[in-house]
């Protein structure tokens, strides 16, 4: 009787479920440490929680139509940040404002959707789902799709890099330098709401943002260079995510017996304790120094 | 900053004023009592109900039924103006009771009246709020006591149809006797018979039946809340039918979702007979033809391997 048998329930390694989570988990913590140290760099954490909490809108009406919620938050992250492009760039005094209002729309909306989805639809658990997640229950046949767009939303960022990172530290002199800051931040904005779908299929729409923003945020408290800040919260993220699968799995044998606890609330504790931890290291080493 | 002319002093005492408008609203509405023809109005919670009530009341009674539609899951159902209007007319009200049906009590509550005869299988039954599973209207006991006391209940709103309810009856109780023998019929004709389940939809209807249940009940009722059921849940239910434990895949035919497709898929691979069970009345159905409808399509699985996907 090993450790292993402890810390790995019986039947861990053998799960087909624990196999398609610790993938889409793995490629989502990825993309989530890519684009949201640049998240956290341009202050945009709000965006992102409003694409998070707008995908809801779209996860609802594919429910309602019998279509995968991932095609749904992809669909509607992506309109709702090139509206929020257009609304933003007008007027810069507005744009909370905006945001919200367009925000409470779309929560309605989802609101009205997910009362179809009970009433009319056949569709079970979609409210649950949607919101919070359910790693657990994602179909194999969808990691092609998740590895996709995470590849494209990486691939955005390291195209970008050069020409993004000066635009976020300083935009007048990326200006001066000839770089069209508004395209550059326009092409963020849909990495983002990339980012932002996937993180809500593995945690759901609600708390997508921690993982998004979370991980980022330890991260650059460790250190100020933006690429070593991607791969600390990308490793971060990859550990929160595992993390929290495997104690998921294992909270089976936890009162109350036999149901699991969900895996969102794992994964977004540990974002949360991992961040806290940071903040201790920063004090320390600032202490030190 | 604020328009001088909509100054508090104009603008209270017309939000004052709109307030007891909407307070007059409230009190009023929801008085009027029993069909203007005589008849006795009545409503079923759920379908299946309304059928019994249509079959012991006739011609005497007008019954309505909240939910018919069997894509809609009852579990998540949210009341609308008109069902509310429909119950604070009714005489008699059939519910099914166990948080089934929570938003009848919250209707009846609503808009309460003496004259209503509110009769709720689970209290009929005396069965705790602990029941673990809602789905009474397949126990065998639950529609002959329905039944009876909806004939009291009718009798006593009209007395002079007294002998034409209890003949009604008595041709229920006859009519629902190849049932409940078919029941008693399979438990010795294939004793040992198992079957997986989502849900727990059918599973009085399986245990009158003698059929085990392989399925834990913590799983069910993961499914039926909507929440996910744990990996080694998922697992369980699939060795079921990989090391052919289980001689068919009960499931819920009205409400399906990636993890029943999951299991059908995983059924179908491993050659195991699929029945789908519903969770209210289909068309076309009395209460009675469905419920052996239910049985012949579990015994087709069982004897015959063969698959019952709709009624």
């Amino acid at each position: 009787m090993s450790l292993g048998f402890f810390v790995f329930a019986p039947g861990f390694w053998d799960n087909e479920a624990v196999h398609v989570a610790l993938a889409v988990g793995t490629a989502v913590a990825i993309v989530a440490g890519v684009v949201g140290v640049f998240t956290v760099m341009r202050g945009q954490s709000f965006a992102g929680e409003s694409l998070g909490d707008i995908g809801t809108t779209g996860g609802s009406a594919a429910a309602l139509v019998g279509a995968g919620p991932l095609a749904g938050f992809v669909a509607v992250d992506v309109l709702a940040a090139a509206a929020m492009e257009l609304v933003g760039v007008q007027r810069v005094r507005g744009r909370d404002l905006a945001t919200g209002i367009v925000l409470g729309a779309a929560i309605g909306l989802a609101a009205f959707f997910l009362y179809l989805d009970s009433t009319q639809g056949s569709g079970n658990g979609s409210t649950v789902t949607i919101l919070f997640g359910s790693i657990f229950a994602i179909s194999s046949a969808t990691i092609p799709a998740v590895v996709g767009l995470a590849a494209l939303a990486v691939t955005m960022i390291v195209v970008l890099y050069r020409p993004l990172l000066l635009a976020t530290v300083s935009p007048e002199m990326a200006a001066a330098r000839g770089i069209p800051v508004r395209l550059v931040g326009a092409l963020y904005l849909l990495a983002l709401a990339l980012a932002t779908a996937l993180a809500a299929i593995t945690i759901g729409t609600i708390l997508s943002t921690a993982l998004l923003i979370g991980p980022a945020a330890a991260a650059l408290r460790l250190t100020r260079r933006p690429l070593r800040a991607m791969l600390g919260a990308t490793a971060i993220g990859i550990g929160a995510v595992w993390l929290g699968i495997l104690l998921a799995y294992d909270s089976y044998h936890w009162p109350p017996h036999e149901h699991g606890w969900p895996v969102s609330f794992f994964v977004v504790a540990l974002v949360f304790l991992g961040y806290l931890a940071s903040g201790l290291v920063e004090w320390r080493r600032e202490r030190g120094a | 900053m604020t328009n001088p002319r909509l100054g508090a002093r104009r603008v209270l005492p017309v939000l004052c004023l709109a307030m007891l408008a909407a307070l007059a609203v409230a009190g009023c509405g929801g008085s009027a009592s029993g069909a203007a023809d005589g008849k006795i109005s009545a409503v079923g919670a759920e379908n299946e109900y309304a059928n019994v009530i249509e079959q012991i009341g006739g011609k005497y009674v007008d019954v309505s039924a909240v939910l018919s539609d069997p894509n809609t899951d009852p579990h998540s159902f949210e009341a609308s103006v008109s069902v509310a209007q429909q119950v604070a007319r009714a005489d008699v009200v059939v519910q099914n009771g166990l948080g089934y049906d929570g938003w009848m009590e919250k209707i009846e509550s609503a808009s309460a009246s003496d004259s209503r005869d509110v009769i709720d299988a689970q209290e009929l039954l005396g069965l705790p709020d602990s029941t673990p599973n809602p789905h009474l209207w397949y126990k065998p006991a639950t529609m002959p006591a329905v039944a009876r006391q909806l004939a009291a209940d009718f009798s006593e709103l009209q007395p002079q149809h007294k002998a034409y309810f209890e003949a009604n009856l008595a041709k229920f109780e006859a009519s629902l006797r190849p049932w409940l023998n078919g029941l008693k019929e399979f438990s010795t004709k294939f004793p040992g018979a198992a079957v997986a389940t989502t849900e727990p939809v059918a599973d009085y209807l399986l245990e009158a039946a003698g059929i085990e249940n392989l399925t834990p009940f913590t799983m069910q009722a993961d499914v039926m809340n909507d929440a996910d059921p744990a990996p080694q849940a998922v697992a369980l239910q699939e060795s079921f039918f990989t090391e052919g434990k289980a001689d068919a895949f009960v499931y819920n035919q009205q409400v399906t979702d990636s993890i029943t497709e999951k299991f059908l898929g995983a059924a179908a691979a491993n050659g195991v007979p699929v029945v789908g069970v519903y969770e209210t009345m289909p068309a076309g159905y009395t209460y009675q033809r469905w419920m052996e409808a239910e049985l012949t399509a579990l015994e087709e699985a069982v004897a015959h391997g063969k698959s019952t996907e709709a009624l």
